[in-house]
């Protein structure tokens, strides 16, 4: 499966906004100033991405709520056969609002969660009652009948508290939990020194995250870090090697530039203008993150080939140089772990 | 004999053009994707899940065997191959 080149992503992350009400401290996108793309431009965009083949489109910002017409381009990207998501903050979520984006085709949506302490979360995401209105709104969003799941940065707000997200997420009844790696794009560089984990750290939080995902039932503990295959730790369905950016996704500003993914800011197209099947097949850094190259001590390490070096965007935000090691990766020259 | 059902919830394409010249069986020609679990296929087996929704085996296998120089035990077995990996991942059921 490694090798196969699709002829288009399966999924697209759509930043359709930059605008948020939240102040978050690792935010990637608080930064981008581009303008949106109009209502009539963005459906445009939306018919070539379903032309094009893919399945589904998971829409973020900025908080992506905060675009008047989202009903509406959830409708029609669902009437075009398109799978439908979102992440979001929650904080616009009610009971109508649910009720709204079912009937808009959304079929999921994540709420951003950064820890199981409101007091905590509510700092870290600028907004005061924003981890109340976050848990509220899974809750109307599985009335409405909407599957949910909550996002959670690692950071060093929550490393240590697993077991507490865990219970969280089963008390909120979402299908899944997500632990994202930190990574070091917009303020998340900014304040890296103060919220990134050593590497040994990382390995100690992936061990405990790995066996929590196996002793917890109910609830799908989704790791999407490369570099849990120093743990032997990648699931047997997982569809590629190392990171899923630009060989299976495939990202979207809000003003309609195409990247690897969210946290790599190189634009390889814009949606606009250029024609998605071919950037997908031809843009060369995305050939370069299909075929990566081992470098230091990725040269002789034995787990390269599931890792092929971790996150791509984490190695190229801090050492300039995508083929680098992921910095987080705290592997031995030979041994990988 | 129960009858081969899709998954409603799996999401498939071609990756090959319909008038691109005929592929090996090394070829993927079309994919399927559902809850975070992928399978290529070759020509071959694009074309069974194509037409396999409602149909039992051995409608597949009539409704197969005028393309293959193949004897039908042999095909059965192919098709059946098919057939369990994707009943495995969840892509087909049986009713």
């Amino acid at each position: 499966m490694s090798n196969i080149q699709l002829k288009a992503p399966l999924t697209i992350n759509w930043a359709i906004n930059n605008n948020c009400n939240f102040a978050c401290s690792h935010c990637y996108s608080r930064e981008d100033t581009h303008d949106d793309l109009s209502r009539d431009v963005l459906l445009a965009c939306l018919e070539k991405v379903a032309k094009a083949g893919v399945f589904s489109i998971n829409f973020g910002g900025g908080e992506p709520l905060l675009r008047s017409d989202l009903l509406e381009i959830s409708a029609f990207s669902s009437s075009l056969g398109l799978k439908v998501s979102m992440n979001s903050n929650g904080w616009f979520i009610d009971e109508n609002m649910a009720v709204s984006l079912k009937k808009a085709g959304f079929t999921k949506v994540g709420i951003s969660i950064d820890s199981h302490i409101p007091e905590v979360h509510d700092k870290f995401r600028g907004v005061p009652g924003s981890h109340a209105r976050a848990l509220a709104a899974l809750m109307h969003l599985k009335a409405a009948g909407i599957n949910t799941s909550i996002s959670t940065v690692i950071c060093r707000i929550n490393s240590e508290t697993i077991d507490e997200l865990v219970a969280m997420a089963l008390a909120a009844g979402v299908s899944q939990l997500n632990f994202h790696n930190f990574k070091c794009s917009g303020l998340g560089m900014s304040n890296k020194d103060e919220l990134d984990l050593t590497p040994d750290e990382w390995k100690v939080f992936y061990k405990d995250a790995i066996a929590a995902k196996h002793s917890v039932k109910d609830l799908d503990i989704s790791l999407d870090d490369p570099i849990i295959a120093l743990l032997d730790a990648r699931d047997a369905g997982t569809l590629v090697k190392g990171s899923v950016c630009g060989k299976l996704s495939l990202n979207i500003k809000a003003n309609g530039d195409m990247t690897p993914c969210g946290f790599i800011p190189i634009v390889i197209g814009n949606i606009v203008s250029d024609d998605l099947q071919q950037v997908w097949k031809d843009s060369d850094i995305l050939d370069r993150m299909r075929n990566k190259q081992p470098t230091g001590k990725c040269s002789g390490c034995s787990k390269y080939e599931d890792c092929l070096g971790g996150c791509t965007a984490r190695a190229l935000a801090l050492t300039g140089d995508m083929n680098n090691p992921d910095p987080h990766c705290w592997g031995s020259e030979t041994k990988g772990e | 004999m129960p009858k081969i059902m899709h998954n409603p919830d799996v999401l498939w394409r071609r990756e090959t053009e319909v008038t691109d010249p005929v592929s090996d069986d090394e070829t993927v020609a079309g994919i399927l994707f559902s809850g975070g679990s992928m399978l290529s296929l070759n020509e071959f087996a694009l074309e069974i899940w194509q037409i396999c929704d409602g149909k039992t085996l051995e409608e597949l296998v009539v409704s197969l065997m005028p393309e293959f120089d193949i004897d039908e035990e042999t095909l059965r077995l192919d098709i059946r191959e098919f057939l369990d990996s994707l009943s495995q991942k969840g892509f087909i059921r049986y009713e």
